[in-house]
C-alpha cells in the first residue's frame, strides 16, 4: 500500500470547505457590521426619532389633490399630500404612457413607411435625450411660453391651421382652455339619483355578463356567428342608458371658466403638473414602444400568416392574434417601465412640484432630521414598487394560464 | 464576380412608383394614414424650422460656447481639453479601424453630425483644432485599416488598445485633475462622471452579481438587499442622500473612531463632484449587477463543471471561463445601462453641479439671454443626444462583430 491518504495530517483544519465557509462568511458580517456601527456611531449625536412628523410644519405646498393642508397642519399630512402627488402623476402616467407605447410600438411595424419611420425618428429621440432635460424643456420652454389666462387659447381652436398659411374657421365651444396657468378640461358632477344609477350599473353590467354568456353559449351549439362581444356592450350601454334616465340624467358637465387668477369649474391641471405627465409619457411610451414593437416580432410569423389565411382583417389579426400571445412576453420588462416612471416622478423636484422628494426634501430642511426622512422615502418607494409589481405579476400570471 | 452580390440598384421612375404603392398606398386605408401622416410630418416640420431659422436667437449658444463644452474650467487650462479630445479621437479611430470596417453610411453619419458643431463655432482657433482631432481621427482609423490589411492576426493590437483605453482614462484624469474639481463643467463634466461611473460601478457590478449568485448565505442576503433597496429607490434621493449624509460620514480632519480604537484619517475633502459620483457609481451598480446576473445565468452549467473537472481555481473559472460568456451574452443591456447612467448624470444639476444641464442655468441667468431657454436646452439635448445615439448605435456594431446570438 502507499502512503497517500484521503485525510493526511499535511491538511491543516483551514483546507477544510466548512471551515473556510464559516471564516470567509464571518469576516464579510464582521465588515459590514463594523461599517454599520460607524454609521450609527457618527449619527448617535443627531438626536434621530420620528417625533418631528408629528409637528406643526410651518411650510405650504402649492399642488394638493382633495386636501388642503396649511402651515399649521402636522409634517405628516404634508407628506401624505406629497404622495398623493406622486400617485397622481404615476397612475395617470402609466395609463397614458401604456397607451401611447402601443400605438407606436404598432407602428414602427407599419407596413406603412411614413409612419414607421415617424414612429422611429419619434422613439430614438426621445429615448437618447436626458428625461430631466425634457422635464425642463417642457416646462420652460413650452408650458411657460402659453399666454397669460386673460387671453388664454380655447380648445378646440377657434380656427384651424390646415397648413401654414391656410386657417379655417371653427365653431367655438369653450370647451377646454390652456394657458400658462395650466390645463382646464370639463369634468362631470354628481346630482341626486346618483347612487340610483350606480346600482342600475351594477345590474346593467350583471346582466351584460350574462348576456354574453348565453350568446357565447348559443356560438358554440349551433355555430352560428353570435358576436358575444358586441352583445356584452350593446346590453351594458342599454341598461346603463336607460338606468341613467331613469335616475333623472343624474351627472351634470361642469365646463370651466377663466377666473381672475385660475380656471373655476371643471377639473384643471396645473402647468407644473401639465409638463411633467407630459415628458414622463412620452419617455416612458417611447420605451414601451420598444418593448411592444420587441414583443410583436417575437410572436411567430406563422401566426399571422395563418390568421391572414383564415380571413382576418390586419386589425383582427393585430388585436386577437398577435397582441394577447406578445402581451405576455411584454409584460415583465413593462412593469419596469411602470417601476421606473413612478421612480422618475421625482425629478419633479426639478420644477419644484411638490412631489414626495420634493415635500420631503423641504422638511429636511426645516428639520434636519435626514436620515430618518429618508429611510420613510425609501420605505414609501418600495412600498410602491411593491403593489406595482405585486398587480402586474397577477394580471401576467393570468395571461401565462390562458394560453399554453 | 461574385454571386452574392445584390442587383445595382437603379432608381427609374417606375421602381419609385412601385415602392410608394408598396408602402404608402396598397389600400384606401393606408393612403389615408399616409396622407395624415405627411400632414402631421409637414405641420412638425414647418414649426421646427420656423423655430430653428427665424424665431431662435442662436447667438446665446455661439458666445456661450467654452460654458458648454467646460463650463467654468480656466481659459488658460482648457489645453488640457483639447490634449484629451485629441487621445481620445485618435484611439477611437484606431478602435473603429482595428475592429470594423465602417461603410459610406457611418461616415456620411458622422459629417452630418459635424455640421451643427462647425456652425456653432465659428471661430477660427476652436475650428482649427476641431478640424485637427477630426483629421486625426480619420487618420488614425485609415492607419488602423491599414495595419488589419498588412497583417492577418491583429489580436495583440486588439489587446493592446482595451489597455491603453484604461490607461487612457488615468491619464485623461491626471491631466484634467490638475484643475480643481469644483471648476469642472459643461459637457467636460457629464462625460467626466459618465466615464468615471462606468468605470468604477462596472467592476462593483460584477461583484454584486456575483455575490447575488454566491453559496454563501450571508453575502448573498446583503447583495440582494444592497441591489433590491437601490433599485427600489429613485437616483435623485441618492444624489440627496449623498449630500446630506456623506459629509456626515467622512468629515475632514476627523478620526474615525469606533470599539475603543481611533484612527485618525487624513482630511480628504469631500466636494460635490465626489458625491455625485459616488451616488450615481452606487446607483448604476445594482442595475448593473442585475444585468450580469442574467448573463451568468445564461452560462450553460457545463461550462463551469467541465472547468471543475479540468483542475482550475475558482477564480480562474470565473474570469476565463464564465464571465467572459456571461458578459457577452448581455452587451446589449450592458450599454443600455452606460447609457442610463450618461442620461442620469443630468441629475447632478439638481444638486447644484454646472454639468451640460446646470450650465443652461446658468447661461439663461445672463443678463442678454434671458429667456432663451428653448435655445439653450434644445443645444443641451443635442449634445446628449450625439452622445447616447453614438453609443447605442456602437453597442449594434459591437454585437455583430463578436456574432451574439448567432452561436
Amino acid at each position: 500500500m502507499t502512503g497517500i491518504s484521503a485525510i493526511g495530517p499535511a491538511l491543516g483544519f483551514w483546507r477544510n470547505v466548512r471551515v473556510r465557509r464559516f471564516a470567509i462568511q464571518t469576516a464579510f458580517l464582521g465588515l459590514v457590521a463594523a461599517f454599520g456601527y460607524y454609521l450609527f456611531d457618527q449619527a448617535r449625536d443627531l438626536e434621530l426619532g420620528f417625533d418631528f412628523l408629528d409637528g406643526r410644519a410651518g411650510f405650504d405646498i402649492s399642488h394638493q389633490f382633495g386636501t388642503s393642508y396649511g402651515p399649521n397642519d402636522r409634517r405628516l399630512d404634508l407628506y401624505l399630500a406629497g404622495i398623493v402627488n406622486t400617485i397622481r402623476l404615476a397612475g395617470v402616467g402609466i395609463i397614458l404612457a401604456t397607451l401611447l407605447g402601443l400605438v407606436a410600438g404598432v407602428a414602427r411595424l407599419s407596413g406603412n413607411w411614413l409612419v414607421s419611420r415617424l414612429a422611429l425618428v419619434y422613439v430614438e429621440t426621445v429615448r437618447n435625450t436626458p428625461l430631466l432635460v425634457q422635464i425642463i424643456f417642457w416646462y420652460i420652454a413650452v408650458f411657460l411660453q402659453l399666454p397669460r389666462i386673460s387671453d388664454s387659447i380655447n380648445l378646440p381652436p377657434d380656427t384651424i391651421s390646415v397648413l401654414p398659411f391656410i386657417e379655417i374657421p371653427f365653431i367655438s365651444f369653450d370647451f377646454a382652455f390652456l394657458s400658462v396657468r395650466g390645463l382646464a378640461l370639463p369634468w362631470a358632477t354628481t346630482e341626486d339619483g346618483f347612487g340610483l344609477w350606480l346600482i342600475l350599473l351594477f345590474i346593467a353590467a350583471a346582466a351584460a355578463v350574462a348576456v354574453r354568456f348565453w350568446r357565447a353559449q348559443r356560438q358554440e351549439r349551433t355555430g352560428q356567428p353570435s358576436h358575444p362581444t358586441w352583445w356584452l356592450l350593446g346590453t351594458f350601454a342599454l341598461i346603463a342608458f336607460l338606468g341613467f334616465a331613469i335616475a333623472g340624467f343624474p351627472l351634470d358637465l361642469d365646463r370651466p371658466e377663466v377666473g381672475e387668477r385660475s380656471y373655476d369649474g371643471g377639473i384643471r391641471v396645473t402647468a407644473e403638473f401639465a409638463a411633467l405627465l407630459v415628458a414622463l409619457v412620452t419617455y416612458t411610451g417611447a420605451f414601451i414602444a420598444e418593448i411592444v414593437r420587441g414583443s410583436l416580432q417575437a410572436v411567430p410569423k406563422g401566426q399571422t400568416e395563418a390568421s391572414a389565411a383564415v380571413g382576418l382583417n390586419p386589425f383582427q389579426r393585430l388585436s386577437l392574434v398577435t397582441l394577447p400571445q406578445a402581451l405576455r412576453i411584454m409584460i415583465p420588462p413593462i412593469t419596469s417601465q411602470y417601476l421606473n416612471l413612478t421612480k422618475n416622478s421625482s425629478l419633479a423636484v426639478a420644477i419644484a412640484f411638490p412631489e414626495l422628494v420634493g415635500v420631503s426634501r423641504t422638511i429636511i430642511n426645516n428639520t434636519g432630521q435626514t436620515i430618518p426622512m429618508f429611510l420613510i422615502v425609501m420605505a414609501t418607494y418600495l412600498l410602491m414598487s411593491l403593489i406595482i409589481s405585486l398587480v402586474m405579476n397577477t394580471i401576467h400570471s393570468r395571461f401565462t394560464l390562458e394560453t399554453r | 464576380m461574385t454571386v452574392l452580390s445584390r442587383p445595382a440598384a437603379t432608381i427609374t421612375l417606375r421602381t419609385a412608383r412601385r415602392w410608394a404603392y408598396e408602402n404608402l398606398f396598397s389600400s384606401p386605408a393606408n393612403s389615408v394614414l399616409t396622407v395624415l401622416t405627411l400632414l402631421v410630418i409637414g405641420v412638425a416640420l414647418f414649426g421646427v424650422l420656423r423655430f430653428a431659422f427665424f424665431s431662435a436667437e442662436w447667438e446665446v449658444i455661439v458666445v456661450n460656447r467654452r460654458q458648454f463644452f467646460v463650463g467654468r474650467y480656466p481659459v488658460e487650462e482648457v489645453f488640457r481639453a483639447w490634449i484629451v479630445v485629441f487621445m481620445i479621437s485618435g484611439m477611437a479611430g484606431l478602435s473603429l479601424g482595428l475592429w470594423s470596417k465602417p461603410g459610406v453610411r457611418t461616415a456620411a453619419a458622422l459629417g452630418i453630425l459635424l455640421i451643427p458643431v462647425f456652425l456653432f463655432i465659428r471661430g477660427g482657433e476652436v475650428a482649427a483644432l476641431t478640424a485637427g482631432a477630426v483629421g486625426l481621427f480619420v487618420l488614425s482609423h485609415v492607419a488602423a485599416r491599414a495595419v488589419v490589411e498588412w497583417r492577418e492576426n491583429v489580436d495583440l493590437l486588439r489587446t493592446l488598445t482595451i489597455v491603453s483605453w484604461l490607461i487612457a482614462f488615468l491619464v485623461a484624469m491626471f491631466i484634467l485633475g490638475e484643475v480643481p474639481r469644483l471648476l469642472w463643467g459643461g459637457l467636460l463634466l457629464t462625460m467626466i462622471l459618465a466615464v468615471a461611473g462606468i468605470v468604477l460601478s462596472f467592476p462593483l457590478g460584477i461583484l454584486l452579481a456575483l455575490g447575488r449568485a454566491s453559496t454563501f448565505p450571508v453575502v448573498r442576503i446583503f447583495c440582494v438587499g444592497y441591489i433590491e433597496i437601490i433599485r427600489g429607490v429613485p437616483l435623485i434621493t441618492l444624489l440627496f442622500m449623498a449630500q446630506f449624509i456623506l459629509p456626515l460620514m467622512i468629515e475632514p480632519e476627523r478620526s474615525i473612531s469606533a470599539l475603543g480604537f481611533s484612527v485618525p484619517i487624513t482630511g480628504y475633502e469631500m466636494d460635490n463632484v465626489v458625491r455625485a459620483l459616488a451616488a450615481v457609481t452606487l446607483f448604476s451598480a445594482a442595475y448593473l449587477a442585475e444585468v450580469i446576473r442574467g448573463g451568468l445565468q445564461a452560462v450553460p452549467r457545463g461550462q463551469v463543471e467541465a472547468a471543475k473537472a479540468l483542475g482550475l481555481s475558482t477564480t480562474t473559472i470565473l474570469a476565463l471561463i464564465v464571465l467572459p460568456q456571461a458578459l457577452r451574452a448581455v452587451i446589449p443591456s450592458l450599454v443600455g445601462q452606460f447609457i442610463s447612467l450618461f442620461k442620469d448624470t443630468s441629475l447632478v444639476a439638481i444638486a447644484g453641479l454646472t454639468d451640460l444641464l446646470g450650465v443652461t442655468r446658468t447661461v439663461t441667468a445672463q443678463q442678454a439671454f434671458i429667456g432663451k431657454q428653448a435655445e439653450v436646452l434644445l443645444f443641451a439635448a443635442l449634445l446628449y443626444w450625439i452622445v447616447a445615439f453614438s453609443m447605442s448605435r456602437a453597442s449594434q456594431r459591437l454585437e455583430r462583430i463578436l456574432g451574439v446570438g448567432e452561436r
